[in-house]
């Protein structure tokens, strides 16, 4: 059973921003160099830098947060494994979500996604104010449409607008070509769209 | 086309948000991680101990078709009868380690160690280090209710370690009455171990 309550848009604050995105790529590049060449001190950093944005991607994949947690300390551990073969010519970003989405999708999440869709109508009350239930009610929607999509749709889709990667980076994670993409992408925006009908 | 445009700005703000991050699902990424830092090093000490145990067969079957050939060289008459290998010559160093390698067989036998480690309020305290790969699971301690001390005692063999305490399974901890590691692993306190004669690096 689906629930009646109407949806409406809620504005999140927007990351903030400390420094400038070239400051960050170049600091973020030193760390992956010195974490290759042994400095486990810079390694530490990189697993800092990126844990959040891992889990918020593995969350979005995987459909409970014990295996988001796990898929994103096995993705460390294999950069881990694999940094001293990194080419430096390659960006660090879409060589680290290749991992990540390789280990996601290897998760075999979308079963247990759809498990989740099928007991929606019971989810509990969480106590909350109205208007957090909306926020709730909102985010839940979100989620629901999302696991709808099928995997490559939606890995591409949260490539893309969530984690910001270029097609060029998606490409170079995902191994398929930027056309193919670009239509993933688009087919998951319309789905989106089309169901997260919005009410302001 | 400009997929910007597409009118799902609101649910990918929502999507932007980052997750409230378990500190101790971190910290057990950075110990899986420094376990496998610990099987490649293991990994490196075995396949170094291999190559010079080969080097010292190679360096050993040498001196022994050295000596074969002087005797051959020398005493021609002689090839019927193999010299006693015992009369080849042998390097200094290679007697002594021959010689030594009883007591380096009794010195490396694991010796028991006790690791005890204050915190009263913890629901669990584990020890962590070079002589367990690292491994939170492996070396769970006992705690003394009376005194909030957590305790263990491990076989370990002879040799330098890095080692540190995991409370609760997210806080790292080195041993306060230890060396502290220099070489602190991840960015973790560590303390050092040594068990039995020190290697000649010492203590770093």
């Amino acid at each position: 059973m689906r629930p009646s309550r109407p949806l409406r848009l809620v504005k999140s604050t927007p990351e903030p921003v400390t420094e400038s995105g070239a400051e960050l790529t170049a600091e973020r590049n030193m760390l992956v160099r010195a974490a290759r060449d042994g400095d486990v001190r810079a390694f530490a950093a990189l697993v800092d830098a990126y844990y959040a944005r891992c889990l918020r991607f593995a969350l979005h994949m995987l459909s409970t947060r014990a295996d988001a947690e796990e898929a994103v300390q096995d993705t460390f551990v294999r950069v881990y494994r694999a940094l001293p073969r990194y080419e430096e010519r390659q960006s660090f970003e879409p060589w680290l979500f290749r991992i990540l989405a390789n280990r996601c999708r290897s998760a075999g999440a979308r079963e247990r996604r759809r498990a989740e869709v099928v007991e929606y109508g019971d989810v509990p009350d969480r106590g909350v104010p109205a208007t957090q239930h909306d926020s709730i009610a909102w985010r839940e929607e979100i989620d629901i449409a999302l696991g709808a999509l099928p995997d490559d749709q939606r890995e591409a889709f949260l490539m893309r607008h969530v984690e910001d990667l270029s097609y060029e980076d998606m490409s170079a994670a995902t191994g398929a070509g930027i056309s193919a993409l670009k239509m993933r992408v688009k087919r998951a925006c319309d789905y989106l769209r089309a169901r997260l009908t919005e009410v302001t | 086309m400009d997929d910007r445009e597409l009118g799902l700005d609101a649910v990918c703000a929502e999507l932007r948000r980052l997750p409230d991050v378990d500190s101790a699902a971190k910290a057990r990424v950075l110990i899986a991680v420094a376990a496998e830092r610990a099987r490649d090093r293991e990994s490196a000490e075995r396949r170094r101990a291999w190559s010079l145990r080969l080097r010292w067969m190679s360096g050993g079957a040498a001196l022994v078709a050295a000596a074969l050939l002087g005797v051959v060289f020398l005493r021609p008459t002689a090839t019927a009868t193999a010299p006693p290998v015992a009369s080849a010559p042998v390097s200094p160093s290679a007697a002594t380690q021959l010689a030594s390698s009883d007591a380096g067989a009794l010195e490396m036998a694991a010796q028991p160690v006790q690791f005890v480690f204050s915190a009263p309020s913890a629901a669990n305290v584990r020890v962590v280090g070079d002589f367990n790969g690292w491994d939170n699971s492996k070396s769970p301690m006992v705690r003394d209710a009376s005194s909030g001390l957590w305790s263990t005692t491990l076989l370990i063999r002879p040799g330098r370690y890095v080692y540190a305490f995991v409370v609760d399974d997210s806080v790292w901890r080195r041993d306060p009455r230890a060396v502290a590691a220099k070489d602190a692993d991840f960015g973790r306190p560590g303390s050092v171990l040594l068990v039995g004669r020190p290697p000649v690096e010492g203590v770093r």
